[in-house]
């Protein structure tokens, strides 16, 4: 697909498109964004929230945990400009939810199922063992999509520091189940012969009889346990572990990084976007996200007023003042308080250019489309305020906040 | 009961909702301390390092060994895997054949997979922490403040000892945890230091936090911190500036001035914000019934020790009464 990286286009084009970024920078504003615009350009579109403001939730119809996708009703869709063919469903994420029924399909008996859903291990693999979280996200998209009843899937993801943890959680289930280690613990025999295996087996398990005796917890027998219940299905998971991570990086998926201007979370988005080309996945874009603007668009003032004419310019403010608010007003402290908000604003809209610089510099130069979204005066907390939002993300045009 | 002021803790567990500062709030807490003489330990739980950079930009990561980055200020990060390292060398003197295994990666998601173990393990590090001494017999640290994970796993931290200490009958695991359970039930040893935003996600996550704490955790707390908090941009008496300037002519020209409707809307946006913080601040008080600590937002970022040193002092001074 070579069609050039811009939001529009990935809304109109893609059918899945991943929103990753660090906690609080609006990962979950920027989905259901991206999911409006889909639906207002006539696709089915489904977007997938993870824990969102529950005023957003509200608005989005979806007050509850629901595991399958609820539509918006047709009159407010229309009202936000969808064409009859557009659809729009939410959903929020229940993962636990998720993960059981994952493990009901591959489980090959009832009774196997029961075991798996009981064992203490499985039970808290929800925390660990491949982030689980990420994992029944990454498993909802690959369903959704299997149904065929959606064009375009827009997914938020989990507060993450390392972005990538969404697209390895597959892999790192596989690997597990793959590793050696599981594999001695499962089949000791097989190994019995190999003299480094064997090694690495008494060491690991004298590690582990020791945590059980210090702790005494029967964490072995636990594992043992949860491995054995969980061989019968592992080859499904693997299967479809592999399939999902096919799809995510493939040509009809896109990722887009939220970011926000504080001066250590773009630190923090360099380092996720350095993780991201590492492991190859392509990016297709960044959203600045709650950017200080100046009013108008036009160029920041480096002071306001400039150094040279600032008597001159408060002098002919206080005196406006003092003739529309007749006399009694403080016309001068209001006329020096309004320049200072203003030159205070100036400092805040520069201060986020600067620290964002790196960021969309960089991503820019990797082929990506930057875009700045500004903090607007208000949460975002209706479909109003996602329309809003989607205005800045889909305008074109230098004087939009698009970088060249 | 009279608030015990922050510093005269042994043990401040700075937890909150992603990305709300509580790695800034830990640095200028322990700057705080550090200014007013106490010897203080800042410590990050987990895999990354950002205080050392916010202390003393520049410096080297100071891993778990630590490192003292200014006077009285030591700065260390908790990696679980090397406190447990450490707690099995301390136990049976197998540390190294320790660290082999637990280098392993298919062992480590063994491990990370299996509960409890690494908020314990890690909370035993603070308390062995806690329980060093001078040769004199004074406390090697006057104050530990401890940088936690997000609210949702902050919980589940402190609560560990107390359920280890349910499920586990005998040996030397259970007494430990009912030494780590005894200091962070001690309210005068520990306190928990929420950090929120005037925003809706972190103040309602913030008062369930709370509420939790009251009803399982037993841990005490007594201020959250509310954090950037943009501040009321008009002087008293000119609270709506924004609406006078937007009423002046539209033709009127300010020399080196941008027009009075671009002064309007700056002014504008900053009263909103500040009516919005003000009003979940409002929502924060009410369901949490805890005085507020309000910072303010930095225009140009916390970028180091300066910035952090204007948060240090509205840190430490006595919360704002919650509203009656
Ligand atoms: N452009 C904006 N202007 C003002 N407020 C915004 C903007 N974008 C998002 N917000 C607000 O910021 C808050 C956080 O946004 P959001 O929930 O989308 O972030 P997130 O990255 O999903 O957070 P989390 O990591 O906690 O899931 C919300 O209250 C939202 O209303
Ligand atoms: N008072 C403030 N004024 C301006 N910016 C601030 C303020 N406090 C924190 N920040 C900025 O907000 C961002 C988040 O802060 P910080 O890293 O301390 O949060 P955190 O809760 O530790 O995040 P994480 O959950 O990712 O560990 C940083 O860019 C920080 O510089
Ligand atoms: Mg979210
Ligand atoms: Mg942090």
């Amino acid at each position: 697909m070579s069609a050039p990286l811009d939001p529009a286009a990935l809304v109109r084009d893609r059918h899945i498109i991943v929103c990753v970024g660090t906690g609080g920078v609006g990962k979950t504003t920027l989905a259901a964004s991206f999911a409006l615009a889909g639906a207002r350009l006539g696709r089915r579109t489904a977007v997938l929230t993870i824990d969102p403001a529950r005023r957003l939730a509200d608005a989005l119809g979806i007050a509850e945990l629901g595991n399958q996708p609820t539509d918006l009703p047709r009159e407010r869709l229309t009202a936000l400009g969808v064409p009859p063919e557009g659809r729009l469903a939410a959903l929020m994420l229940d993962m636990k939810r998720t993960f059981d029924e994952l493990v009901a399909r591959f489980a090959d008996s009832e009774e196997a199922r029961q075991h798996i859903l009981g064992n203490r291990i499985y039970q808290h693999i929800s925390d660990a063992l491949a982030g689980s979280a990420e994992y029944s996200a990454m498993e909802k998209v690959f369903e959704l999509s299997e149904r065929r009843d959606f064009d375009l899937i827009v997914v938020d993801t989990p507060p993450s520091q390392h972005a990538l943890d969404f697209l390895e959680a597959p892999r790192r289930l596989v690997e597990f189940l793959d590793s050696r280690l599981v594999q001695l613990l499962l089949h000791p025999a097989l190994a019995a012969g190999r003299f480094g295996v064997r090694l690495f087996q008494r060491g690991s398990e004298r590690v582990l009889h020791l945590i059980e005796r210090v702790s005494g917890v029967s964490f072995l027998e636990d594992i043992s346990e949860f491995l054995l219940a969980f061989e019968g299905m592992s080859e499904g998971f693997r299967e479809r572990a592999r399939e999902v991570q096919a799809r995510l990086v493939g040509p009809d998926a896109a990722f887009v990084l939220a970011a926000s201007p504080a001066k250590q979370a773009t630190r923090h988005a360099l380092e996720m976007l350095a993780r991201l080309s590492a492991a190859e996945v392509p990016l297709a874009g960044v959203v600045v996200n709650r950017v200080h603007t100046w009013p108008g668009g036009g160029p920041t003032p480096d002071r306001v007023p400039t150094a040279d004419r600032e008597d001159e310019a408060r002098r002919a403010l206080a005196a406006a003042f003092a003739h529309t608010e007749g006399s009694g007003f403080p016309a001068d402290e209001a006329a020096r308080a309004a320049l200072a908000v203003a030159d205070g604003y100036a400092a805040l809209v520069r201060a986020d250019a600067e620290s964002t610089a790196e960021l969309t510099g960089r991503v820019a130069k990797a082929g990506g489309f930057v875009r700045r979204v500004p903090e607007l005066s208000g949460d975002v907390h209706d479909l109003e305020g996602l329309a809003r939002v989607a205005e800045w993300v889909f305008r074109t045009g230098p004087e939009n906040g698009e970088d060249a | 009961m009279p608030l015990i002021p922050l510093l005269d803790r042994r043990l401040i567990v700075v937890t909150g909702k992603g990305g709300t500062g509580k790695t800034t709030v830990a640095a200028a807490l322990a700057l705080a301390a550090a200014t007013a003489g106490r010897r203080v330990l800042v410590a990050e739980v987990g895999l990354d390092e950002h205080v050392p950079a916010l202390l003393a930009p520049g410096a080297n990561p100071v891993g778990y060994e630590g490192r003292d980055l200014r006077k009285h200020l030591r700065a260390m990060r908790i990696d679980p895997y090397e406190a447990l390292a450490e707690y099995l060398g301390l136990q049976i003197g197998l540390r190294g054949l320790a660290r082999r295994v637990l280098g392993n990666r298919a062992f480590r998601q063994l491990m990370d997979a299996s509960p409890g173990w690494r908020e314990l393990i890690t909370l035993g590090k603070i308390w062995h922490l806690e329980q060093m001494k001078e040769a004199d017999g004074k406390p090697r640290f006057d104050l530990i403040v401890v940088d936690a994970p997000a609210t949702g796993h902050g919980l589940t931290f402190l609560d560990v000892p107390r359920v280890v200490g349910s499920a586990v009958r005998a040996g030397p695991l259970r007494r430990h945890a009912g030494w780590v359970e005894e200091m962070i039930r001690d309210p005068q040893r520990t306190v928990l230091l929420p950090v929120a935003l005037a925003e809706e996600l972190p103040v309602r996550e913030t008062a369930e936090l709370v509420e939790r704490l009251r009803d399982q955790v037993g841990v005490a707390v007594d201020r959250v911190v509310v954090n950037a908090v943009t501040a009321a941009p008009f002087p008293p008496g000119l609270d709506d500036l924004d609406a006078r300037l937007a009423a002046l002519p539209g033709d009127l020209v300010l020399p080196g001035t941008p027009s009075p409707a671009t002064l309007a809307a700056c002014a504008a946006h900053l009263r909103a914000r500040h009516e919005l913080n003000a009003r979940w601040m409002r929502v924060l008080a009410d369901t949490t019934k805890l005085g507020l600590v309000a910072l303010p937002r930095i225009a140009r970022g916390v970028r180091g020790p300066d910035e952090l040193a204007l948060l240090a002092d509205a840190l430490v001074a006595p919360p704002r009464e919650p509203s009656a």
